[in-house]
C-alpha cells in the first residue's frame, strides 16, 4: 500500500511541513534514495523500511517501493551507516557487487541465493563492459576510423540493449525495464573477453572460432535470462533472435578489426 | 438490501480462446499512443507466423500472395526485423565478398565503417519512410481503408528476397551478381505492385493510379543503389587482378 495519509479536519490550519502527507524530507529526496546505501538511515515517518522479503544469508534487503508525492520511489538499505565509511570500502562494495553480476549471469548457480543478485539491478556494469569493448576495439584500428568505430561500438550496444528490451517487453513478456538492460549489459562480457583476445592474436583461423564462441556464451547467458520472463513458448524464438542479430554485429565487428 | 452474488454471475461470455482459455480483455485496449502496450496488439505474432509471412513474398502464386493474408492483423514485428536483419546481411556480406576478393587477389583489405551508417539510413528510410509518405499522400485523395500499419508490413516484408540476394551476392563474377540483383527486384517489385495497386485503384481520380509507376521507378533506384554500394564496390577496384587471378585458374 502507499504510504498516503489521510487529513483530518482539524489539521488544515497547520503549518508544520512534516505533517503534509506526502512531504519529501529535504534529506532524502528521489534522486538520493535511489542510490544504494549512500544516503543515512530512512526517517521514520516517511517509508519505513517494510517487512524483508526472502533473501536469507545476503547483505542485501529488497527493495521497498513507495509513493511520495505522486512519485514512485525505491530505496534500498545495506543495513549499516554508510557515511563514515572510507571512500575505498563504498567502491569496494560497489565493485564487488559489479563481480558478483558478472558471475551470476556469466556462470549462473542453480541455488537460490544466485538468483537474488540480479534482483539489484545497476548499470554502472554494463557502462564499463560497453566502454571497454568500446576502446578495444577502436584501439588497433586505422587512425581515420577509430573514433567512429568506437562510437558505432557504443551506440549499437546501448541502443541494441534498448531495442531488445522494449522487444521482449511488447512480445509480453514480464520483465522489469531496467533489470532487463542491466543483464543484457552483463551478456556482452564474453564479447569483452574475446576481443581483449582479438588485441594480441592476429590470426583469423583462431580469431574465427573464439568470436564464434563469445558469442554462443552470450546469447545462452541471455536466454536463460529471457526464460525467466514468461514469454509464450511459441514466440520465445521471436525473442531470442534480435539477440542473435546484436551479438553477432558485435562479434563480427570484433572479427575483422 | 445487500447484493447477493449469484452463481451465474460468475460465468463470463469471453469467447473461448483457440487454445483453450479464456482470455481476458486485450491488454493495450484502452492505452493511450504514447503508452507501450499501445503497441503490444501489432506484436501478437507467433514465430511460425512471422515466417510464413516472409517465404511468402517468394511464392507469387501463393493463394495468400496478397496483404489479405495479414488477417486477423498486420503485424509491426516481421517489418522491423527483416529491414534490420537486411542492413546487417547487406553490411557483412559485402565485408565477407570485400575480404573474398582481396584474399583471390592478394591485395589489402580496407573496410569501410561508413557503408553501415549509409545502409541504416537508406533501408530505413525506404522501408518505413517511404509507405508511411504513400499512406499520407493516398489518405489526401480518399483512400481510407489501408492503414498505416499495413503499408509498413507490405514494404517490410518485401524487402525479404533481398537477404538471399545479400547472401549470393558474394559470388566475385559480375554477371552473376547483376543477374541476382535483377532477379531480387523482380520478385520484390512485383509483390509491392501486386500489394499496392488494388489499394490505389480505389481512389476516385484515375490519375492516382500513376502512384504505383512511382513505386516501381523508386524500387528500381534502390536495386540499383544496392548494386553499386554493396555488391559492386570493391570488385570495381579489384576488377583486373580478380580477372587474371581466375583466368589461371
Amino acid at each position: 500500500m502507499a504510504s498516503q495519509h489521510y487529513i483530518q479536519p482539524d489539521d488544515d490550519d497547520d503549518l508544520d511541513d512534516l505533517s503534509i502527507p506526502g512531504y519529501t524530507h529535504p534529506s532524502l529526496s528521489p534522486a538520493e534514495a535511489q542510490s544504494k546505501g549512500k544516503s543515512r538511515a530512512v526517517p521514520d515517518q516517511l517509508a519505513p523500511p517494510s517487512p524483508l522479503s526472502g533473501n536469507i544469508g545476503s547483505g542485501y534487503r529488497a527493495a521497498t517501493k513507495s509513493t511520495v508525492a505522486g512519485v514512485r520511489v525505491e530505496t534500498r538499505y545495506t543495513g549499516e551507516e554508510t557515511l563514515d565509511e572510507p571512500v575505498t570500502a563504498t567502491i569496494t562494495r560497489d565493485l564487488l557487487s559489479i563481480y558478483h553480476k558478472l558471475l551470476q549471469v556469466l556462470y549462473p548457480r542453480r541455488t537460490g541465493s544466485g538468483r537474488e543478485v540480479l534482483r539489484d539491478w545497476d548499470l554502472w556494469g554494463p557502462l564499463i563492459l560497453c566502454l571497454l569493448l568500446g576502446i578495444m576495439l577502436s584501439i588497433n584500428a586505422p587512425h581515420s576510423q577509430s573514433l567512429s568505430i568506437f562510437t558505432t561500438v557504443v551506440g549499437i550496444v546501448s541502443v541494441g540493449s534498448l531495442v531488445v528490451t522494449v522487444q521482449a517487453k511488447l512480445l509480453g513478456g514480464r520483465v522489469s525495464f531496467f533489470q532487463a538492460l542491466c543483464v543484457l549489459g552483463y551478456c556482452v562480457a564474453p564479447l569483452d573477453i574475446a576481443a581483449l583476445i582479438a588485441c594480441f592474436v592476429r590470426l583469423v583461423w583462431v580469431r574465427a572460432p573464439i568470436a564464434l564462441l563469445a558469442w554462443a556464451w552470450c546469447i545462452w547467458a541471455s536466454v536463460n535470462f529471457l526464460d525467466g520472463t514468461k514469454i509464450e513458448q511459441q514466440r520465445i524464438l521471436l525473442a531470442v533472435y534480435p539477440l542473435l542479430l546484436f551479438y553477432f554485429i558485435l562479434a563480427w565487428m570484433i572479427l575483422i578489426l | 438490501m445487500a447484493y447477493q452474488s449469484v452463481e451465474a454471475d460468475e460465468v463470463t461470455f469471453l469467447p473461448l480462446h483457440p487454445r483453450g482459455y479464456y482470455q481476458p480483455p486485450t491488454p493495450g485496449a484502452n492505452a493511450s499512443f504514447w503508452n507501450l502496450e499501445y503497441y503490444q496488439k501489432y506484436f501478437d505474432v507467433d514465430t511460425i507466423t512471422v515466417a510464413t509471412r516472409c517465404y511468402t513474398t517468394l511464392l507469387p502464386l501463393s493463394p495468400s500472395y496478397l496483404s489479405a493474408h495479414l488477417t486477423p492483423s498486420p503485424d509491426l514485428y516481421g517489418p522491423f526485423w527483416t529491414l534490420t536483419t537486411l542492413i546487417f546481411c547487406l553490411y557483412v556480406f559485402s565485408s565477407l565478398a570485400s575480404s573474398l576478393t582481396a584474399y583471390l587477389s592478394g591485395a589489402e583489405v580496407d573496410y569501410n565503417f561508413s557503408l553501415l551508417s549509409i545502409a541504416v539510413t537508406l533501408v530505413y528510410s525506404y522501408g518505413l519512410g517511404f509507405p508511411v509518405l504513400l499512406w499520407v499522400v493516398l489518405r489526401y485523395f480518399g483512400v481510407s481503408e489501408w492503414s498505416v500499419v499495413e503499408a509498413v508490413a507490405v514494404w517490410g516484408y518485401g524487402q525479404f528476397v533481398w537477404i538471399p540476394v545479400s547472401i549470393l551476392c558474394v559470388i566475385p563474377v559480375p554477371i552473376v551478381r547483376w543477374v541476382l540483383v535483377g532477379a531480387g527486384f523482380g520478385v520484390s517489385g512485383y509483390f509491392l505492385v501486386a500489394n499496392v495497386y488494388p489499394v490505389i485503384a480505389t481512389a476516385e481520380a484515375k490519375a492516382v493510379r500513376g502512384l504505383v509507376v512511382l513505386v516501381a521507378v523508386l524500387h528500381a533506384a534502390l536495386a540499383l543503389t544496392f548494386k553499386v554500394l554493396f555488391f559492386s564496390y570493391y570488385i570495381k577496384e579489384i576488377g583486373e587482378s580478380a580477372r587474371v587471378v581466375l583466368s589461371d585458374s
